[in-house]
């Protein structure tokens, strides 16, 4: 069919998804190959549902094209479909069965044949630490042990893309380490997407990041790609101890030509935070001192660091566009 | 037809794994034996002494008339109840746990979906039925005699009026997220069913013609007659598969709803 990378696994052709009135997705494009784990970053309402449950074949875009493997999703939705494992958000499934027979179950509707039904499923709850469950009722095991569940039946019938939607919400930290050393096992051979609003989270599992909002991917590139551009960036944060002294400040840094994305952040105690990014080079902190001393500002802390993935996240999300633009 | 047989049977076992299934199958078998018993007593006191009651002659009454007519005219009040119930988990309760989702990213098409469901709900029916024959077991080792043929036709016709009930059940429930609305819901629309037949009785003329074609049981009344008409089992038919191309368009929606 029409895709001309065969080297890509799926393929997003200028999806776009509306509900009535309301861009869930404008305009998307990507290509993911396989052995990569992508990660896409956003806030709730950015669109990575949507976005994760058009991958999954739930729903067709309202314009677009959608490609697994070369194979058009909507129009042959059964083939490419099975090459695909989907872990949705809530993992939802049915209380009143046992871990064996859902996943059974799910076997025979992913076309896994019969005489094959029962060495894969056992392999697959063995991969994911569920062999001792098998018995047990759906609707009684922890949230860490659904989430297992989730994760098993995504694997049945060995998808080779796996989309797992924010798959570390709700879990206990040694839950969270157990989950990402499995999807890190996983992407070796597979391409993976995954979905998450915890930014460190990117930094360790992924080697690409897509920063998704308002329906739009405003950033993608890998960890060190998107770090090397901040590389001279820096953010210099002040305390100031009496919230009256907040606008002079306001006003001093704004007048100084090298102070971008200024913003005051959440006050305690009457205490209050102003930050800024800058470059590098120059050290605007004696300046600030000086021209802050002599207006009287009560100065109480001034503080430069390294930008964080937040910050450029941050920074994304309120310009609407990177500066340094990777893509 | 595998994948529709896997969700047949997995609807067909979460009937029977829930309490409301269970009891459902109590109170339906109880129920329906208590009016059969009932029938029985009622036509031996008939027989005993059919003066008292304004018959002359006796013999015309038909005991399989008598007995097993009445007695599938009333299971069907009974579907009024049973069809909302049976039905309103079958969507309903998916969409609110939110399993339906999963569903719809297998391998599968939406019609494999609907078929399955409906075969299961249509299997859990018929298996309902089956106890019902022990009736006929005891009224016959007990020297009651009926013929067969009016007997079977009695419970085609309620399978299929039940059939065409629990479509309908099946549609309503896949337009909401509440199993309770669903059953809410499917009990309005078969009261709605159910007036036909009184509309039938009062109207004249063309619109009586309507209501009568359009009523289910007005063609349910056929069977429970010993009487097999083609144009009934269509009418059945009909209604089937008319709330399963519904159901079907109903959860399509989700491609263009949020």
């Amino acid at each position: 069919m029409n895709n001309p990378e065969p080297s890509s696994l799926l393929r997003f052709e200028n999806v776009s998804k509306k509900y009535g009135a309301f861009h869930a997705l404008r305009d998307v494009s990507f290509d993911i190959k396989a052995g990569e784990i992508v990660g896409f970053l956003g806030p709730n309402g950015a669109g990575k549902t949507t976005a994760m449950r058009i991958l999954a074949g739930f729903f067709p875009p309202t314009s677009g094209r959608v490609f697994v493997r070369g194979i058009d999703m909507f129009q042959h939705p059964h083939e490419a479909k099975r090459a695909i494992g989907y872990l949705p958000e809530t993992v939802s499934l049915y209380p009143d069965m046992k871990v064996i027979e859902y996943l059974r179950f799910v076997a025979k509707l992913k076309g896994v044949p019969s005489y094959a039904l029962h060495a894969h499923v056992r392999s697959r709850m063995s991969f994911c630490g569920l062999l001792d469950s098998g018995h047990r009722l759906i609707g009684r095991l922890s949230k860490g042990y659904r989430q297992r569940v989730g994760l098993a039946q995504a694997l049945v019938a060995d998808p080779q893309i796996l989309v797992l939607d924010e798959p570390t919400t709700g879990l206990d930290p040694t839950q969270i380490k157990e989950i990402r050393e499995l999807i890190r096992a996983l992407g070796q051979n597979r391409a993976v997407i995954l979905s998450t609003h915890i930014l460190p989270e990117v930094s360790m599992l992924c080697d690409r990041v897509m920063m998704i909002n308002q329906g739009q991917i405003l950033a993608s590139g890998t960890v060190p790609e998107l770090a090397s551009c901040l590389k001279d960036r820096e953010a210099i944060h002040i305390r100031i101890l009496d919230k009256k002294d907040q606008e002079l400040a306001l006003k001093i840094l704004s007048s100084i030509p090298e102070v971008e994305v200024l913003k005051t952040e959440e006050e305690v105690r009457g205490e209050t935070f102003i930050s800024f990014e800058t470059s590098p080079e120059l050290d605007l902190r004696p300046r600030i001192m000086k021209l802050f001393v002599e207006q009287g500002i009560s100065l109480a802390e001034i503080q430069r660091q390294q930008l964080t993935l937040e910050d450029i996240f941050l920074g994304l999300l309120k310009n609407g566009q990177f500066e340094g633009q990777v893509s | 037809m595998r994948k529709v047989l896997t969700i047949a049977r997995k609807e067909f076992s979460s009937c029977f794994h829930s309490w409301l299934g269970v009891l459902m199958a109590a109170f339906f078998f109880l129920a329906s034996g208590v009016f059969f018993v009932v029938l029985v007593l009622g036509y031996s006191k008939i027989s005993m002494n059919p003066q008292q009651y304004g018959l002359s002659n006796f013999s015309g009454i038909n005991q399989t008339q008598y007995i097993l007519g009445s007695f599938f005219f009333n299971l069907s009040i009974m579907l009024l109840f049973l069809a909302p119930i049976l039905t309103m988990r079958s969507f309903a309760e998916e969409k609110r746990q939110e399993t339906l989702e999963l569903l719809f990213t297998y391998p599968l098409s939406d019609f494999e979906i609907v078929a399955g469901k409906q075969l299961g709900i249509l299997l859990f029916f018929a298996a309902l039925l089956l106890p019902l024959s022990g009736y006929l077991a005891v009224f016959r080792s007990l020297g009651g005699e009926f013929e067969w043929a009016p007997v079977l036709l009695g419970f085609l016709g309620f399978w299929l009026l039940g059939s065409a009930y629990l479509a309908a059940g099946v549609f309503i429930s896949s337009l909401t997220k509440s199993p309770i609305v669903s059953a809410l819901g499917t009990f309005s629309v078969l009261l709605v069913f159910w007036i036909f037949d009184w509309v039938n009785d009062i109207a004249t003329g063309r619109w009586a013609r309507i209501f009568s074609e359009l009523s289910p049981l007005a063609h349910y009344k056929n069977f429970t007659l010993g009487i097999l008409d083609v144009q009934d089992v269509v009418f059945f038919g009909f209604f089937f598969f008319y709330f399963l191309f519904l159901t079907l368009r109903s959860i399509e929606t989700r491609n263009w709803k949020s």
